[in-house]
């Protein structure tokens, strides 16, 4: 490699490279350097990589400025920002984020509303324990035709849950979560949580039993979050509340009668079903929000503790075991989404997506204010669906109504503007991933175009997300983004 | 008193005692003392005086007690008290005398005579006279011994203003000389003196006197002496002249013959020819001699100007003081800035030249064409002419004229310095708040509810917020999820009237929709999964709780023949299976309906109906009532306060507004638009928006007037819609023909004095226009700031 630096005509700047990755960190002496003033990522990255530097080959790296990624040349750069070309730029070189490639897309008859994986690295891989064998990577897609469907890695269906007749759904499934490689948790808007054995008979075969039917909710059930390890299930609903929910046969409480759907079948249409599965009720139902609720999540590190965001603008916290709302925190759009993304010792940082075509992360710590820590700016239409980065904490994809998914990494931030509110940072997008069924048309309106409803981030197939265009489409996640 | 005085003062003249009894009898005279005096006393007092002017003798006393009589009326003022306090003496002195006794009487008289002393003859006056020694005159002793007032000589120069009289003058005043004919004087002279008549001679001593006539005589008498008029050579002379038509005054002669200096005639034979001398034409050298040494003197100073001394003085003093210029160092400034010079002419160019070049003369046409136009109309007032020669050329013909026009042109051209008005006319707008500051409010379409075929005529969105009922031209009522767009229910009501209205009731207790497809009010239950059983089963039970009201007959009973105005059935089971629960039969096409809050009630409003066409039903009676026998005007619209008991109902011209307790007119509203579309109320109650076909969108403040507080027309075409924010922001919008919704910002104060804000804020374009027709119907969310709206493009949006 050569020394790009020497001899080089024009302008050039003097460069500190620093990183918080301790494997590629330079010596002390080769940390400041003089390059070309037109030198973008590539070259820089390419002068890391040289032997002289790090020796590393050929890793491709970004280039954080002052929190911002490197996106021109320095020359750009310092122009842009008002700096001269004396100015000493730190640099923070991280691992270069690839494009999440588009991979494959899996169809259905109906608007796909959830998608789940099930793998080694995700979480109902890892509730499974031994049970599941490497490899045997399964993906939940949950659709508006009221059925679940089981696919594999390639794309070919292994079950499909029975239809609303046969102890299925009676209605669109709006979630669907695998609890164990065995079983999983489906909730719709037949306001039931099912809970369903699934069993595989071979590689390409599967069989999906109901083995549980939740009553409780009075309304729509818009989210389902489970807990394979204790067998917990979390839902929230329209009808404003969130639901504490148990899998087990046994350990669940009797469902109130009245939300039974043969409660009223003499004035109702009859609806032939065969009832295999027990009817159950919640561990605890809290009417906690005055407007529909829209997610609830646990607490990555506490499983006693339960978020909860709603259309009324508030984050509650929940302490589940005595189903109380330990602190509520207001923001000021209504709420559609909710994940929480660890924080090593301490509170998870929540990542709530917003009517308001944005989505806010709040602190739950702070207790009375609310703490808009940050603002992801960039959809185009109301956030529905999030998914923490598999193992990284500051990262995540969300999918929206807009027809895209977004990869945003919390890294990359700048200060709001005065029109974003002026409160907080505000962090970009890093990559955009379109639906592969409408990227060749041109969208006019935010209104159009294919909603994505469901999108899950799993470190071995990548992002998955289901939308208004009847497909899972799957993009590599795979160094998407970087250690 | 008068009397008194002059016959106390003339008693000089006359014996004591007829004098004592003539004053008695003259002091008496006032007095009614007795009868036979009062009988007698007027006549006697009047024939004492023909008695006295009879008895008049003329002689030098007599004339000095007239003389004396008006020198007295002339000192009255000053001697007046002092005899009055006299003449009051005797008139006691005389009045008690005669109602007392006769000795007593002369025991008063006796003392009165004490008294009277004074004017007793022979006594001295001069104690009570010390007074009057300041006056004009002196007492003395006549030769019979009595008194006499000697007055002193009057200087005329000083109390008279005729001075210049010369001889004797006679005062008589201005009287015909006549009335002293009788008399042997003819008048007075200044001192009072008579003038006596002159003697007139006899005949023949006039007739000597013309005979011998004297110098200067004229024959005539002297009017005021009576002498002979004479004249003198003097006055003969003037009377000549001005009989002459001369000067009467002037003897010398005013033109006079010239005397000659020199003679002015030149001989003909002159006495010398010696030529003149030659120093008779060459300025004398003495002469000269004299005047230089005067001018040397002049310029040395010895000979000075003459000067008066004070002047002199003066300037010696001043050449003593020190003077300084103030203004010796005084720097150019620059002009008032107020000052504006006289624009300049511009300099003559090439054409005003005498010789110009040959581009600048003027061709034929040009030449014909100038001299054809109005002086007014000509670009220049000249034409470039050519001279070979600069003496050639001719005076400027119309010099005159353009200096004249040129003055004019600077005098009566006004120069003022114009004073822009620097006013930024954003400042003139009215102050209104930036719509960034009033979010939140919709602005971009977020979900598109495709489904329908044809156009989409009514939306709601339910008490709940989370799904959307729309009714189109299909005959179909949908329900919608809201934020998916999933659609979850729908059903076919008509196969082909088109649904035209779809509204939720308000009530949260129950899930009920009701819809008007043509003649017919179809009331549902939509019930899709996420409706509970119970909720499904409480709104059945109050749909269905009319029937068994109308079986227990407690319905309304009518007339015979006259039909219901609403017939209220079950629809079939096909329907009923759906959950089409009650179909409302009227007489016209509804176009219509609106919730009472409370769900018990609903306003359905066709406007084809005649009197029929606003009708109210309850929902518990199944009892449709009309409650206008009569309707002035086509009724467009219908809604309930949201607050109190009253009723709107909107024709196409007025909004009026019924009491429903009191069964009354309250009020009329007059927003002035031709053709009301729709109108809705504030939830507050006190506001009212109206919107009309002729495009015109207007605010109503009820309290305020019955006329609109604000009249927008941002819309190019008709407004079909005007729906408040019900859920507490301040927001209203429209919907309008012309493709648009427009989303406004109308903050009510809950101060009554003050007004509310109304600000646009945002257009809501994305709805396509198809057949002229653009926005049908538009719907708040509950809570957020999120409107739906149906189009005729047959789609429903989500804005927010």
């Amino acid at each position: 490699m050569d020394e790009p630096m020497a001899d080089a005509p024009g302008p050039q700047v003097r460069v500190t490279f620093t990183t918080t990755e301790a494997d590629l960190e330079l010596p002390e002496s080769k940390r400041q350097l003089l390059v070309p003033a037109d030198i973008r990522r590539y070259g820089l990255s390419r002068v890391l990589n040289s032997e002289s530097m790090l020796d590393t080959g050929s890793i491709p790296f970004d280039f954080l400025v002052n929190g911002s990624f490197l996106r021109t040349s320095l020359e750009d750069y310092l122009a842009s920002n008002g700096f001269s070309f004396e100015t000493n730029l730190t640099l923070q070189y991280v691992r270069s984020l690839i494009p999440p490639v588009f991979e494959a897309s899996f169809e259905h008859d109906d608007w796909v509303s959830a998608v789940d994986v099930l793998s080694d690295t995700s979480p109902s891989g890892r509730w499974s324990g031994d049970s599941f064998q490497r490899g045997q990577d399964r993906i939940l897609s949950a659709s508006y035709d009221g059925l679940l469907r089981i696919w594999n890695a390639s794309g070919q269906v292994l079950t499909t849950s029975p239809s609303g007749s046969h102890g299925g759904h009676t209605a669109s499934i709006k979630a669907a979560k695998f609890l164990t490689n065995s079983q999983l948790a489906s909730a719709g808007m037949d306001r039931t949580v099912r809970v369903w054995r699934y069993t595989e008979t071979d590689q390409f075969s599967g069989d999906l039993k109901p083995t549980l039917e939740l009553y409780g909710h009075a309304g729509s059930i818009d989210s389902l979050e489970v807990d394979g390890a204790s067998k917990r299930l979390l839902t929230a609903s329209a009808d404003g509340a969130i639901g504490f929910w148990s899998t087990s046969k046994t350990s669940a409480p009797e469902a109130d009668a009245s939300l039974l759907p043969g409660a009223h079948a003499s004035k109702r249409r009859k609806l032939t079903t065969s009832l295999t599965a027990a009817q159950r009720g919640p561990l605890s139902l809290m009417p906690i929000h005055s407007a529909p609720a829209t997610a609830a999540v646990f607490d990555p590190r506490d499983r006693t503790v339960a978020y909860s965001a709603s259309q009324d603008h508030t984050v509650r916290t929940i302490d589940l075991t005595t189903s109380t709302v330990v602190a509520s925190l207001s923001t000021s759009h209504p709420l559609l989404s909710l994940c929480a993304l660890p924080r090593a010792g301490s509170a998870p940082l929540l990542a709530a997506g917003t009517a308001a075509r944005h989505i806010t992360l709040v602190d739950p710590r702070a207790s009375a204010a609310t703490t808009s820590v940050m603002t992801l700016r960039g959809h185009a239409n109301k956030v529905v669906s999030l998914s923490p980065a598999p193992d990284k904490e500051y990262s995540l994809v969300s999918g929206s109504h807009d027809s895209t998914c977004r990869i945003w990494d919390l890294r990359s931030v700048r200060p709001a503007t005065k029109d974003e509110g002026g409160l907080g940072g505000v962090s970009e997008p890093v990559y955009v991933i379109e639906r592969e069924s409408s990227s060749k048309k041109k969208k006019t309106v935010a209104g159009e175009g294919c909603k994505v409803f469901g999108v899950v981030w799993d470190q071995g197939l990548g992002i998955l997300s289901g939308g208004e265009d009847k497909r899972v489409q799957v993009n590599s996640g795979r160094n998407v983004l970087t250690e | 008193m008068q009397t008194d005085r002059s016959s106390k003062l003339s008693t000089p003249n006359a014996t004591m005692g007829p004098k004592l009894t003539d004053k008695k009898r003259k002091s008496r005279e006032p007095e009614p003392e007795s009868d036979d005096e009062l009988g007698n006393g007027l006549f006697d007092g009047v024939l004492s005086q023909s008695e006295d002017e009879e008895d008049y003798i003329p002689s030098d006393d007599e004339k000095e007690g007239e003389d004396e009589d008006e020198d007295d009326s002339g000192t009255e003022g000053t001697e007046g008290s002092e005899d009055e306090g006299e003449d009051e003496d005797d008139i006691l002195s005389e009045d008690i005398p005669s109602d007392l006794d006769a000795e007593e009487e002369m025991d008063k008289l006796v003392k009165q005579g004490e008294e009277l002393e004074i004017t007793e003859p022979g006594v001295d006056p001069k104690p009570r006279e010390d007074d009057s020694m300041e006056k004009n005159f002196r007492i003395e002793k006549d030769a019979n011994g009595g008194e006499r007032y000697v007055y002193d000589e009057i200087d005329a120069a000083y109390d008279s203003d005729d001075t210049d009289a010369q001889g004797p003058v006679n005062t008589i005043g201005d009287i015909p000389l006549s009335f002293y004919d009788s008399y042997p004087h003819i008048g007075y002279d200044i001192n009072g003196k008579k003038i006596m008549r002159p003697a007139t001679g006899d005949a023949l001593q006039s007739l000597l006197d013309s005979i011998e006539v004297p110098k200067g005589w004229t024959g005539l008498t002297d009017v005021n002496t009576g002498n002979p008029l004479n004249i003198t050579q003097e006055e003969l002379e003037i009377v000549r002249r001005v009989q002459m038509g001369l000067l009467p005054d002037d003897l010398q002669d005013p033109y006079p013959d010239t005397v000659e200096y020199f003679t002015s005639i030149e001989e003909k034979m002159p006495l010398s020819s010696a030529p003149e001398p030659k120093r008779r034409f060459v300025p004398s050298k003495n002469e000269a001699k004299q005047i230089m040494k005067l001018v040397r003197a002049i310029r040395e100073g010895r000979i000075l100007p003459y000067k008066p001394p004070e002047e002199r003085e003066r300037e010696e003093q001043e050449e003593d003081e020190v003077h300084f210029d103030l203004w010796q160092n005084e720097e150019p400034q620059a002009p008032n800035p107020m000052h504006i010079p006289a624009p300049k002419l511009p300099p003559p160019g090439y054409d005003l030249s005498y010789n110009p070049p040959e581009e600048y003369l003027p061709a034929n046409k040009e030449r014909e064409a100038w001299e054809n136009a109005d002086p007014e109309d000509r670009e220049k007032e000249y034409l470039p002419q050519k001279y070979i020669a600069l003496r050639k050329v001719p005076a400027w013909g119309t010099l005159v004229k353009e200096r004249f026009e040129r003055c004019m042109d600077l005098y009566l051209a006004p120069r003022v310095r114009k004073n822009r008005l620097n006013i930024d006319p954003n400042s003139l707008l009215p102050k209104l708040p930036s719509p960034a500051e009033l979010k939140p409010f919709p602005t971009v379409v977020q979900t598109i509810f495709r489904g329908h075929e044809g156009r989409v005529r009514s939306v709601a969105i339910d008490p709940t917020g989370v799904a959307l009922a729309t009714g189109g031209d299909d005959g179909t009522v949908r329900v919608w999820e809201l934020l998916t767009g999933r659609q979850v229910w729908s059903i076919k009501l008509s196969s082909d009237e088109p649904v035209n209205t779809v509204r939720w009731r308000p009530a949260k207790d129950a899930f009920i929709l009701a819809a008007a497809a043509g003649e017919d009010i179809f009331l549902m239950v939509p019930t899709h999964a996420s409706v509970t059983p119970v909720l499904d089963q409480a709104s059945r039970d109050v749909l269905a709780a009319g029937f068994g009201y109308a079986t227990n007959g407690q319905g309304q009973t009518l007339p015979a023949g006259k039909e219901p105005p609403a017939k209220w059935a079950r629809p079939g089971t096909k329907l009923e299976d759906e959950g089409v629960l009650i179909r409302i039969t009227v007489r016209s096409t509804v176009k219509v309906i609106n919730w009472h809050r409370k769900g018990d009630h609903f306003a359905t409003v066709s406007p084809a109906g005649q009197r029929s066409s606003v009708a109210i039903h309850t929902l518990s009676k199944h009892l449709t009532q009309i409650p206008f026998r009569k309707l002035s005007g086509l009724a467009q619209t219908a809604a309930f306060h949201p607050l109190r008991p009253l009723f709107f109902v909107a024709t196409q011209r007025t909004i009026r507004c019924y009491d429903l307790q009191k069964l009354e007119l309250v009020k009329i509203v007059q927003p002035g638009a031709k053709w009301i579309s729709s109108f809705d109320m504030h939830p507050g109650g006190d506001n009212l928006i109206v919107g009309s076909y002729d495009k015109r969108l207007l605010w109503h403040d009820l309290d305020l007037s019955n006329r609109p507080y604000k009249t927008m027309r941002f819309h190019s075409e008709a407004i079909r819609q005007v729906r408040y924010h019900k859920g507490g922001l301040p927001l209203f919008a429209d919907a309008s023909d012309d493709g648009s919704l427009q989303i406004f910002h109308g903050k009510v104060p809950n101060d009554q004095l003050e007004n509310p804000t109304i600000v646009p804020v945002k257009m809501l374009k994305g709805h396509k226009v198809v057949n002229k027709l653009g926005v049908l119907d538009i719907d708040w969310h509950p809570r957020e700031p999120w409107c739906v709206s149906g189009g005729a493009d047959g789609t429903a949006r989500l804005w927010m």
